[in-house]
Order: C-alpha cells, then sequence, then structure tokens
C-alpha cells in the first residue's frame, strides 16, 4: 500500500476541469517525479497531496485514509516547497524555525535551525541573523527548503525546485531532499522539468499533459485550427507540411492528444512519400535519457512543432540504433487519438 | 499678517508656561482619541483581516459600504451621536453625551472604516504564496491570521497613522457630542474653533501649531516603531 493513493479524480476550476487522475499509487519513502508543460496540472496535484484544497471529485486516500483539507493530524506531517517560495518578513533564523515554533516545539532550538542551514549549504553563522530580503533567489530558495526540512516530514512536495535557481543551488536543494529520504524515509514528490533530477533520482515519473497522466511517455496536445479531410477525418497541416488525421471529436472537444503509449517508433521508409503517408508522421530524435531500472529508454522526438516523449525498451532502442538527430517515423492508430 | 508671527510666539509660551486651559485641551484631545484608536484598532483588525483574506458572499458589497464610510462628514457622525446619546435617546441612560468616552464613541466611528478599508487592502495585497506557506507549514486558522497580520504589519502601521490623524484633527464630532465645555470636554480643535470665533487668530493658530506638535511626536514614534518591526 502506497502512502498516497489517488483514483477518479477530478478536480475543476470554474468550469475548467484541470485535473483528471484514474489511478495512481505513490509509495512509502520513494521519489516520484512529476514532468508536463506549463499548465499541465503539476502545481495543482501538488496542492491536492498537501491537502490545501479539496479535489472536486474522487479522492486522495493517504496511509490507507481519506483525509480531509486541512486536517490537523495531515498538516504536520505532509509540506510542500512552492514554486517561488514565500520568506517571512523576519531573519532567516525564525523562517527556519517558523514550523517547529507553531508546533511548540522548542527544545534546542538552535542547534537544531543550524543544522537544517547547514544540510541546505549555508552557514548559520553568517546567515542566521540576516534579513530575508538580503538574500539571493538560490539562498531564499535553501532558506526556504530550510523550514521544511527542519520539520522532518513524512511527505515533502517539491515544485519545481530548481527551475530558477544557480546551478550550486540546485545541486544543494538535490542533495538536501535526498538526504531526507535516506535519513528520514520521507517520501517525495517532486514537479520539475530537470530531466537529470528525473531520469537518474526519480523511482517513478509520472508524466501530465492537461491534467492527465500518461504512463508510457509525455504525451503531446496537438491544437487547431483543423480542417474537414477526406474519409470524415480531421486534418491538421503542420509547420512542416505533414498533415495529422484525427477522427471528429466529440462535442466541445477541441484539442487532439497522442498518448505515447499507443505510438510506435519505426525507421522511415525508403521511398515512400512522407506528405502522403496519413497514418505516419515523420520527425527526428532530439534527446534520449536511460531511466533509472536501466531497461527503458526515453527517447524525445521532434515532429515539425510537436515534441513526443516515448518509453522504449533498450533492446528496441539498440534494434533501431536510434541517436540524437536520427530520422525516425512514428506510426499511430487514429482511431486511438483522444480529444480534451 | 502679525497674528501668525503672535501665534507661533504664543503657542511655545503656552506649552513652556503650562497654560492650564491648553493642557486640559490637549488632555482632552489624547484621552478621547487613545480611546477611540483602541476601539478601532481593536475591531478593525480583525474585521479588515476577514474583508480582505476571506471570499464570501456579499464581500464586494460590504467593501463598497465599507469605502463609502471613508467619506462620512464628522458632523454627521456628531448628529448621529447625539441623537443616540441624548437624554431622550436611545442610549440617554448611559450619560455619555457631554462626555470623552461619548467623543471617543463617535472618534471610533469615524476611525474604524478606516482601519478596516486599509487593513483589508494590506492582506489583499500580501503575496498569494504566503497562505500556501503558512498552511504547509503547518499553521493552524488562528496561527495563520495572526502570522499574515504580522506580515503586513507595515500596511496596518500606516492604517493606524491615517487613522489617528483623522481622529486628531475632527472637530465635529467633538463639538457635537462633547460641547466644547472647558475644563472637561474641550479639545484642541474645538477649542480653536472657539477662539476664531471670538476673534483670537493669534491663540487659534498656537492651538494648531501645538495640535501639529502632538502630530508630529506620535509620527516620529510610529516611524522609529516601522524601522524597529
Amino acid at each position: 500500500m502506497g502512502i498516497y493513493h489517488i483514483h477518479d479524480l477530478e478536480h475543476y476550476y470554474g468550469d475548467k476541469q484541470v485535473l483528471s487522475i484514474e489511478d495512481v499509487s505513490i509509495p512509502t519513502a520513494s521519489i516520484t517525479g512529476l514532468i508536463g508543460p506549463n499548465g499541465s496540472g503539476k502545481s495543482t496535484l501538488l496542492k491536492l497531496l498537501v491537502f490545501l484544497e479539496k479535489p472536486t471529485y474522487g479522492a486522495i486516500i493517504f496511509k490507507g485514509r481519506k483525509v480531509a483539507p486541512f486536517s490537523h493530524n495531515i498538516r504536520l506531517r505532509v509540506t510542500l516547497l512552492p514554486q517561488e517560495p514565500y520568506l517571512m518578513r523576519r531573519s532567516v533564523f525564525d523562517n527556519v524555525a517558523y514550523g517547529l515554533k507553531i508546533r511548540g516545539d522548542t527544545k534546542d532550538l538552535k542547534n537544531r535551525v543550524e543544522e537544517a542551514l547547514t544540510q541546505v549549504g549555508l552557514d548559520s553563522e553568517r546567515f542566521a541573523r540576516r534579513k530575508c530580503t538580503a538574500l539571493s533567489g538560490g539562498e531564499a530558495h535553501r532558506v526556504a527548503l530550510a523550514a521544511r526540512l527542519i520539520l522532518k516530514p513524512e511527505v515533502l512536495l517539491l515544485d519545481e525546485p530548481t527551475a530558477s535557481v544557480d546551478a550550486k543551488s540546485a545541486r544543494l536543494i538535490r542533495k538536501a531532499s535526498l538526504k531526507a529520504k535516506k535519513d528520514w524515509g520521507t517520501t517525495l514528490v517532486v514537479a520539475t522539468h530537470d530531466w537529470q533530477w528525473l531520469y537518474e533520482t526519480c523511482d517513478t515519473v509520472l508524466h501530465l499533459l492537461h491534467g492527465k497522466i500518461f504512463k508510457g511517455g509525455l504525451g503531446c496536445a496537438v491544437y487547431g485550427p483543423w480542417r474537414m479531410g477526406q474519409n470524415g477525418l480531421l486534418h491538421k497541416e503542420l509547420e512542416d507540411g505533414q498533415v495529422l488525421n484525427v477522427p471528429k471529436p466529440e462535442e466541445g472537444k477541441q484539442v487532439a492528444i497522442l498518448d505515447p503509449s499507443k505510438l510506435e517508433v519505426l525507421l522511415p521508409e525508403k521511398g515512400l512519400s512522407l506528405k502522403w503517408n496519413i497514418n505516419s508522421l515523420n520527425g527526428f530524435v532530439t534527446r534520449m535519457f536511460l531511466e533509472r531500472n536501466g531497461k527503458t529508454v526515453q527517447v524525445a522526438i521532434k515532429i515539425a512543432e510537436l515534441v513526443i516523449t516515448i518509453r522504449m525498451e533498450r533492446d528496441r532502442v539498440e534494434a533501431l540504433k536510434l541517436f540524437p538527430g536520427k530520422e525516425v517515423s512514428i506510426s499511430y492508430d487514429h482511431q486511438k487519438i483522444e480529444w480534451l | 499678517m502679525d497674528f501668525i508671527q503672535e501665534g507661533f510666539i504664543q503657542a511655545i509660551k503656552l506649552l513652556v508656561n503650562r497654560d492650564p486651559s491648553t493642557y486640559s485641551a490637549i488632555s482632552a484631545t489624547l484621552r478621547s482619541s487613545t480611546l477611540a484608536m483602541a476601539a478601532s484598532l481593536l475591531l478593525g483588525i480583525p474585521l479588515g483581516y476577514i474583508l480582505g483574506y476571506f471570499d464570501f458572499s456579499f464581500k464586494k458589497h460590504i467593501s463598497i459600504i465599507v469605502n463609502t464610510l471613508l467619506s462620512l462628514p464628522t458632523v454627521f457622525i456628531g448628529l448621529v451621536i447625539y441623537a443616540l446619546l441624548t437624554r431622550n435617546g436611545p442610549f440617554g441612560e448611559a450619560g455619555l453625551l457631554f462626555t470623552i468616552p461619548g467623543i471617543a464613541i463617535g472618534q471610533t466611528i469615524l476611525s474604524l472604516p478606516i482601519v478596516i478599508a486599509l487593513t483589508a487592502t494590506a492582506v489583499e495585497g500580501a503575496d498569494r504564496n504566503l497562505r500556501i506557506t503558512l498552511m504547509s507549514l503547518g499553521a493552524n486558522r488562528k496561527q495563520i491570521a495572526a502570522s499574515t497580520l504580522w506580515e503586513v504589519r507595515l500596511g496596518i502601521l500606516a492604517a493606524a497613522v491615517t487613522a489617528t490623524g483623522r481622529v486628531l484633527t475632527e472637530v465635529g464630532i467633538s463639538l457635537m457630542v462633547g460641547g466644547n465645555i472647558k475644563w472637561h470636554t474641550r479639545t484642541i480643535t474645538t477649542a480653536i474653533a472657539l477662539e476664531t470665533s471670538k476673534g483670537e487668530f493669534g491663540m487659534g493658530i498656537a492651538l494648531g501649531l501645538v495640535l501639529l506638535l502632538i502630530a508630529l511626536t506620535i509620527n516620529v514614534s510610529l516611524v522609529g516603531l516601522r524601522r524597529r518591526i
């Protein structure tokens, strides 16, 4: 049983659906990565996981129990480091000590703050009395992380922790978070675009697109305009002239989703006119990353303006002799294309 | 123009010689405004927090009403309070008409919308990540309220300064509810009005300068407080 179990979750802001997750479990003391373009629902999912908000439909089960938002028990065990962490108008010491003070847990406070600051690579002597306005962006981010680490949380949710910091801070943030997992068995959930963090460190990577999770890689959203084509299909002409054929959507749906688990990577057939091959699209490999299990590879393929990341077996990658820059063809069954 | 120069000299004389009637007016001014400010801060800060922090039905309507009350004429407040506190009025039994607490009630009504409106604006203007940060660090509702108010303390201080200025300088409420009774409810502003009506411009200016001096002292203290927090 995982620490989190999400099932049949749907979340709306007004009329707009921002998340729709059928079934996902997050194991205890694991590192789960969340990847997806801006607006894909990563931050919203983190807010639901920290129980700041209640899902519109469905539930998030925490340690086998359904939890109400803002529940006292959970509030003290799960913490979130937002993308733009807020530091209060107090000293670094007071910011780091805040969580313990409101819990009334002030025993040996000075040493604990010192330890937390050291964990994120900040010298307590130099930083503890400093005003938070006198910190660089990376230092502020690390102070915010220290304020979470001092609580020894059961779950630490990190929203783009290394997106807007210098390389040194990014390295220290990663190191400190991993140490929390190692020392206290903290479960980490990290929303990031950092491929190295995702594929070298995470046990599981969840790919989010338009609020949905794609298990076989990071899907691709295709927006209109669409025009009527042959056989009752809709056509989308890509920037390089290739045509994507899709079935007509249900009423009100406008965005076609290429689910990477339903795509196949092939070598382009010689002599075939690419423009007229309606069941395949041609592109080239832009990036490849071996996953932690050593058996699967994330392969990013660019097709005109679209980028699709597909999880492939390592043997298959070797058989196709894939490398960044290699031309490939992606075949798809237009009946399996989903609409949002 | 001599009376202006004369006013300056007289103001210094009044203060240095500890003129009893001047000090009585200063005392009445300080007592009524302290009472009014204490009441309006105690009521206004929590109400301003509620108005600024929470989303609820009719929030916009309440904001409009509070903002409209910022323009309340002091004579109108004086008239209403007079009507309520007069012997035949609903609260006549309390015996608050022509007393310092009576003036303070009117001044509270004057300053309360200022404190509510400016506190609400300060709370609304707080960083949206503050709430997420406080909640994710484990703060409960009371701790979130206290920490949010502490974060916007400079805005609240500005509200207090603005409201104090309005209370110190109003004349309508003090005149109508206080009755301008010498040694009792005569404040600096009502004394200025009286002296001017008697043609004693010098004395009026002197009292005005004394009032400015009090305002300066309060503001210098608050600037010092602002630096410390």
